[in-house]
């Protein structure tokens, strides 16, 4: 029998709570960005602080299976996408629904229209709060709004939110595209209205 | 004048980083001549800005605290 075996069992449970202790603090001190994105993947507060709670004590009961050294921020927002999705967020799903998309200078365009001179960065803040934002971010369709905001308020990057959401990157690519556009078509009518 | 309807293309990717390193010279080079793509990119990289400063909401402090109580408890 080696060493190995042999070593008490007193020990290796302490080594063991030692290395959980340490996982689930380092978790934690993660959890004001994990709430960040769960926030607007799902609809509601209410929802988003269910999914955070689920998400954090199914990591702590399968800590084991967390490689350490790896991405942690990632590992918690891939078991918190596969919960939203647990929770049949696929039926409320419309496949069909592919908004309109304008180019990538959609909003600048308009604002420029609408305004007596050309548009400058503080007129995007004057003329949208941040309701108007947060509602727009709403609008645009899960798919697109999952990559947008695990990049674009997330900061992952695109090899991290295809992980995440178990897609290639290349589709990371093209989903982030259309859903800035799709953002930046629903900020631009809430900025100048939608009559035209 | 350039027709400045391509650099559209590259602009997010440009903002994101991950053009090539020549096309992002060329795409800094274009920036630097040309006013109109300029006023654009600042725009888009305020917008961006903008974007994530508005969204975030702080955690719900009841929130933290039923994480909190979810940790192993301590022999």
């Amino acid at each position: 029998m080696s060493e190995t075996t042999r070593e008490p069992d007193a020990r290796r449970l302490a080594t063991e709570a030692r290395d959980r202790v340490r996982f689930e603090e380092d978790a934690l001190a993660l959890s004001d960005q994990v709430y960040r994105v769960a926030r607007h993947l799902v609809g509601s507060r209410e929802e988003a602080e269910d999914l955070v709670q689920e998400t954090y004590a199914r990591a702590f009961r399968s800590w084991r299976s967390f490689t350490p050294g790896t991405n942690l921020r990632a590992w918690l927002l891939r078991i918190l996408t596969n919960l939203n999705i647990d929770r049949g967020r696929r039926l409320q799903r419309q496949p069909d629904q592919q908004p309109l998309e304008e180019g990538d200078y959609f909003l600048y365009n308009k604002l420029e229209e609408t305004s007596d001179g050309l548009p400058d960065e503080e007129r995007v803040v004057q003329r949208l709060s941040q309701n108007d934002v947060v509602s727009a971010l709403s609008e645009v369709p899960h798919d697109f709004r999952d990559v947008v905001v695990l990049v674009d308020i997330g900061d992952f990057t695109y090899a991290d939110a295809a992980q995440i959401l178990d897609i290639p990157v290349g589709t990371v690519m093209s989903r982030l595209h259309r859903g800035r556009r799709i953002l930046k078509k629903a900020m631009a009518e809430s900025a100048v209205g939608s009559e035209s | 004048m350039c027709n400045c309807d391509e650099c559209e293309q590259w602009m997010q990717p440009y903002m994101d980083r991950v053009l090539t390193d020549a096309e992002r010279a060329e795409a800094e080079t274009h920036l630097n001549e040309c006013a109109y793509c300029r006023k654009r990119y600042r725009f888009e990289e305020h917008v961006r800005q903008f974007v994530r400063q508005a969204v975030v909401e702080p955690m719900p402090r009841e929130l933290k605290q039923k994480l909190l109580e979810l940790r192993t408890p301590l022999l």
